[in-house]
């Protein structure tokens, strides 16, 4: 059954919060309900119904054809059991707080994706902004559950707190990859550039190509860890790259001292 | 009285006033700016974003929230600048400029002077000073200057933390019985002190440090002395916080505040063409905004000698120099009125932003 699809028919003309256009939160509507839901977020209304031409079809299935640096929230809240795709760019916080399901976007997202995220499976396929899987101002921990796959590269802070779930960065990350991780497993397969893994309590995180981690991470030698291959072949089919580095030697630093020093970052020996 | 330009020619204070009005009436989305001003001109300028359903950031508003961000998702110890003084028997200046972010800080502090308060009291003051700019460390005598780069500072903090808590680090034994020395003066302190401004300390660093304070408060009292930002920094986010629940970066769009670092950034607003009119403020000093736009519709309330030639330009008075003014003390950690230094006519931010919003009516948006 063709999924349930909501076809861009001009930019927006203001940044949208489209946290109500979830397959449970659309459930029972009529098309022409739908059209009517508020998006807007400045005095300006925008509706549905100016930005979309909606197509309905299998509600388990969202689709957004066309997407925008200003769609916010895309998939907040989603449950289990449901699925969205992106056909474009979304803007912040898509998949935020999101219990469960798949959200892909085609192509890259803005900042805070997957934030607060407690089980859904996102892949990103261009790059993300700042604080991917990070906390909102003020919140105490970042994603909880989950994954997240970023085929390019991240921005700044990736990962920050941390707290459950696996973070992939198949291309470059910003400064700060990996700060005040609390547990969790992040990868970055490019280059990461200056401090990485700044106040890490006890994540994991794994570096393709090394990087500088400053003198609070000490060097506890080289691995053949049964866990990482057992876990590489978990990851296998959803990033293959992350699956290679994870089955070879690794060296193990310890980090971050500075604070339990029960984390670590793994680099091929 | 004050004056007014539009595109550089002189206009009436009526018709300034009217035509400002419409500008902002006129947006969809409209930004109050720079908001540089004592607390009377913050409150009117809070009521105005909310009236026009705007939204509202302040010029030094990345180093305010890089000390927010610690405080509301880590913890704080602060205390103020006279407790410091009276009671601290180790001082720990953090990075280079300080003088700079606080010209006054020496003086507040009486660094070269013994505690007063305390078992501590007329014993030598410590005072360590990491990372400072060229001889600024000289004007405290015996002050131990730990040269660092801005750079270095977070790597430095980590290192002492992991040593404090007997953690190892990756440097070598030298350098280690350095920082080891170092730790045991800090607790050996019985009142000590870390001071910092934000405008070179990032979050992470300022997190770092605090995470240092609270180990230390296991065994002794250590606490922190932050200074604030330029343009009334403080003293806005609290006329923001008490206005609003959330300090500057908060918009009104929907009628109801909403607090966004990232999405209610002035500059990122008005390049990504987001908000489409603006009314920056900088009345301590006529700093220029930072965004690139040279085609929004601007209004700006600045002193004389800063008028804008484009758009529109309000003249309004210094905070503190030509009229009398509550401001927020870095001296007291407090509010404080300014007597006016130097007084003139010119009008305040406030009775500004009030004339400018008596033109605005509530919901008359086009």
């Amino acid at each position: 059954m063709k999924p349930f699809t909501f076809a861009l028919r001009q930019e927006p003309p203001q940044r949208v919060d489209l946290s109500p256009l979830t397959p449970d939160r659309l459930a029972g509507k009529s098309i022409a309900q739908i059209e009517e839901i508020e998006i807007g977020v400045t005095r300006i209304s925008t509706k549905v119904g100016d930005l979309f031409k909606i197509s309905e079809g299998d509600l388990k299935n969202v689709r957004f054809e066309g997407g925008s640096t200003r769609f916010d929230l895309v998939g907040a809240k989603l449950l289990p059991g449901f699925a969205i795709h992106v056909e474009g760019d979304v803007g912040a916080q898509c998949g935020r707080l999101a219990k469960g399901g798949t959200i892909t976007v085609a192509g890259s997202a803005g900042p805070h994706a997957a934030s607060g995220n407690l089980g859904a499976d996102i892949e990103i396929k261009g790059d993300a902004g700042d604080f991917l899987a990070g906390p909102l101002a003020g919140e105490l921990a970042g994603m909880a559950g989950g994954r997240i796959i970023v085929r390019g590269k991240a921005g700044e802070r990736a990962g920050d707190r941390l707290r459950r779930g696996i973070l992939i960065i198949e291309g470059d990350a910003g400064e700060d990859f990996g700060a005040r991780v609390i547990a969790g497993t992040i990868f970055c397969l490019g280059e990461a550039r200056g401090r990485i893994g700044y106040l890490n309590k006890r994540g994991s995180i794994v570096l393709a190509r090394g990087g500088c981690f400053g003198s609070t991470y000490v060097d506890c030698g080289a691995h053949e860890l049964n866990f990482a291959r057992l876990f590489a072949r978990r990851l296998r089919n959803h990033s293959a790259q992350a699956a290679e580095v994870l089955s070879r030697r690794l060296r193990r630093y310890g980090g971050d001292t500075a604070v339990y020093g029960k984390g670590e970052i793994l680099t091929p020996d | 009285m004050g004056t007014a330009t539009l595109d550089g020619k002189a206009i009436a204070l009526d018709e300034a006033y009217r035509h400002a009005a419409k500008i902002l009436n006129r947006a969809a989305f409209p930004l109050i700016a720079g908001l540089g001003a004592d607390i009377a001109g913050a409150r009117a300028a809070v009521l105005l974003a909310e009236r026009l359903k705007g939204v509202f950031d302040h010029l030094a508003s990345r180093e305010t929230l890089a000390d927010i961000d610690v405080k509301r998702s880590f913890a704080m110890f602060t205390t103020t600048a006279n407790e410091a003084r009276i009671r601290s028997d180790c001082v720990v200046l953090i990075g280079p400029g300080l003088t700079r972010a606080w010209p006054g800080m020496l003086e507040r502090l009486a660094l070269d002077q013994p505690p007063r308060r305390g078992a501590q009291a007329q014993q030598p003051r410590k005072v360590i000073w990491v990372g400072p700019e060229g001889d600024e460390a000289s004007a405290v005598p015996g002050a131990k200057a730990i040269p660092a780069s801005a750079q270095e500072l977070s790597g430095v903090l980590a290192a002492w933390r992991a040593r404090f808590g007997g953690r190892p680090v990756a440097l070598d034994p030298e350098k280690v019985s350095l920082i080891d020395g170092l730790v045991e003066t800090l607790r050996a302190a019985r009142f000590g002190v870390f001071v910092w401004s934000a405008s070179t300390l990032d979050p992470l660093a300022i997190e770092m440090m605090q995470g240092l304070v609270i180990d230390l408060n296991a065994t002794t009292r250590f606490t922190g002395v932050h200074i604030g930002a330029r343009s009334g920094a403080s003293g806005v986010t609290q006329a923001a916080g008490w206005m609003t629940g959330f300090p500057p970066r908060t918009g009104f769009g929907r009628g109801y505040p909403e607090h966004d670092p990232w999405r209610f950034e002035a500059s990122r607003l008005v390049d990504s063409g987001e908000a489409d009119a603006a009314l920056w403020i900088s009345a301590f000093d006529g700093e220029k905004p930072a965004w690139s736009r040279a085609d929004l519709p601007l209004v700006t309330l600045a002193p004389a000698h800063a008028a804008a030639s484009q758009g529109l330009f309000i003249e309004v008075g210094q905070p503190g120099v030509t009229h009398d003014s509550v401001l927020m003390s870095q001296e007291t950690g407090g509010m404080t009125l300014r007597k006016a230094s130097a007084p003139t006519d010119a009008p305040s931010v406030a009775q500004t932003i009030d004339s400018i919003m008596a033109e605005v009516s509530e919901g008359a948006w086009r």
